[in-house]
């Protein structure tokens, strides 16, 4: 959901984008089958279109957005970017639960509301974490996940400037995170609400692009093709995702309700 | 990747099904205990070199010697390589398996300081195919805890990492990704990976 945030001012963008670039890649011969096994595998029959796209972003990102997170590194210590981190995470709560219930994953939407009510009071407005160290632990839930889980197949890889990595069902799925979210509807009138609004999708962005100094930004510079292994992972790491939330199957009574004897 | 999925489901569900103490059990896992032992051992040893008090050359001659001990290089190497290893002469696979091997301890050991503080907390481990997952709790100061799981085979005799998951990103996966792209894109040519991978090492091509 937190890139979702963003869609609004990009998918315009990106749309007129892909409007002018209507590169797809070819398959490889039908005589080399280990080559077209790997083409299949790799899903991305737009590559070309998308590896324009990944320049521009590329090109974005050194010149506008990576200097503004390392910025947003130097001037804030950790502790306040750490309670910048939850505040955002706390604003995503009703997303995160309508998703959750969407999921029928009840221990999840039990943790969600949890989180929201102990991290809103006791966290200060969601500023100190408070529910993880009490075993409510975060997790993160999209319309994208929730589709996966009902069945809804990936489609082929897509990337996108800014919003990064995604695919037809994850990319919409951001949109209807958007559509979830009471906050894009609170204040529609309001000059000082809207300006809230766009503070917290700046906010967002420089937070998000902030935690990939570690992670992303390393693997992509010991790769020989950036492309191809930020495909690779985002793809792991979103199978990986939904995996976690099919295996959460948690009994709904609590660990305190006696279980009936069985004898 | 619906195939996937539901095969390792089955595979897991079968582990699951079988039980501790029932006989088929694949040639090469070892038991998960034995794997978990040798993880808690390795873990150690790493840690104990990176959070050490030695200077930056001892503790990278300290960790090639872990790595080497510890991890199945020319077995990841071949995994990293995919279809091209078996089309690619001879001298080229061992040429690719020593660059492999510098390239994996290059960026292992560059990432040293980064690594000041960390430690780690064994958990659960499963066998899967032929080889035994376990998983950890890396923690870093300032960083949020990660769940890496190590994947230990017995394939030579000992028991050896062939695969380290961060997180749910497997790292031989994605290096086979970034380098059948690159190859893709490089007429399928082995000898110009061979030119990249020491380009990477700062060699001249």
């Amino acid at each position: 959901m937190r890139m979702g945030a963003v869609k609004n001012v990009v998918l315009l963008a990106s749309g007129l984008a892909l409007a002018g670039l209507g590169g797809c890649a070819t398959p490889p011969p039908a005589s080399d089958p280990d080559a077209v096994a790997e083409f299949n595998q790799a899903n991305d029959p737009l590559e070309p279109t998308n590896r324009v796209l990944y320049e521009v972003n590329t090109g974005l990102d050194t010149l506008v957005l990576r200097p503004l997170a390392l910025g947003y590194t130097w001037v804030l210590p950790q502790f306040v970017r750490t309670g910048v981190h939850n505040v955002l995470n706390n604003l995503d709560s009703p997303v995160l639960l309508a998703n959750d219930m969407l999921q029928t994953k009840p221990r999840r939407a039990g943790d969600t509301l949890m989180r929201f009510v102990i991290n809103t009071t006791f966290g200060l407005g969601g500023i100190f974490d408070v529910a993880t160290d009490w075993g409510y632990p975060y997790h993160d839930a999209g319309f994208g996940q929730t589709m996966a889980l009902w069945g809804v197949p990936e489609g082929p890889y897509l990337f996108l400037p800014i919003l990064g990595p995604g695919s037809p069902r994850d990319t919409s799925g951001y949109g209807v995170d958007v559509v979830l979210d009471p906050l894009t509807w609170v204040g529609l009138n309001n000059r000082t609400v809207a300006t809230a609004g766009y503070i917290r999708y700046g906010v967002t962005l420089l937070d998000v692009r902030a935690g990939l100094f570690d992670s992303l930004d390393k693997a992509t510079a010991q790769a020989l093709d950036p492309y191809a292994t930020e495909r690779s992972l985002y793809r792991q790491h979103r199978d990986s995702e939904i995996e976690a939330v099919r295996a959460d199957t948690r009994a709904t009574t609590p660990a305190w309700f006696a279980a009936p004897a069985t004898h | 990747m619906l195939t996937r999925r539901t095969l390792l489901t089955a595979s897991l569900a079968g582990a699951a099904a079988l039980g501790p103490g029932l006989p088929p059990r694949p040639a090469h896992a070892g038991t998960p205990e034995q794997a978990a032992a040798f993880i808690e051992q390795t873990g150690k040893d790493l840690t104990g070199v990176v959070n050490g008090s030695a200077a930056k050359a001892d503790k990278q001659t300290q960790l090639k010697s872990i790595v080497d001990r510890a991890v199945d290089v020319d077995e990841v190497a071949r995994f990293c390589l995919g279809r091209y290893w078996r089309t690619a002469p001879p001298d080229q696979q061992q040429q690719y398996l020593a660059l492999f091997h510098q390239v994996l301890l290059k960026n292992i050991t560059g990432k040293l300081g980064e690594y000041q503080g960390v430690t780690f907390v064994v958990g659960r481990s499963v066998v899967r195919d032929d080889s035994v997952s376990v998983a950890t709790v890396v923690t870093r100061p300032g960083v949020a805890p990660a769940n890496v799981e190590w994947v230990v085979s017995n394939a030579t005799g000992a028991p050896r990492i062939v695969d380290v998951v961060a997180e749910g990103t497997s790292l031989r996966l994605t290096q086979r990704s970034d380098y059948a792209s690159y190859l893709a894109h490089n007429n399928n040519s082995v000898p110009a990976l061979l030119d990249a991978m020491k380009q990477q090492l700062g060699q001249p091509g």
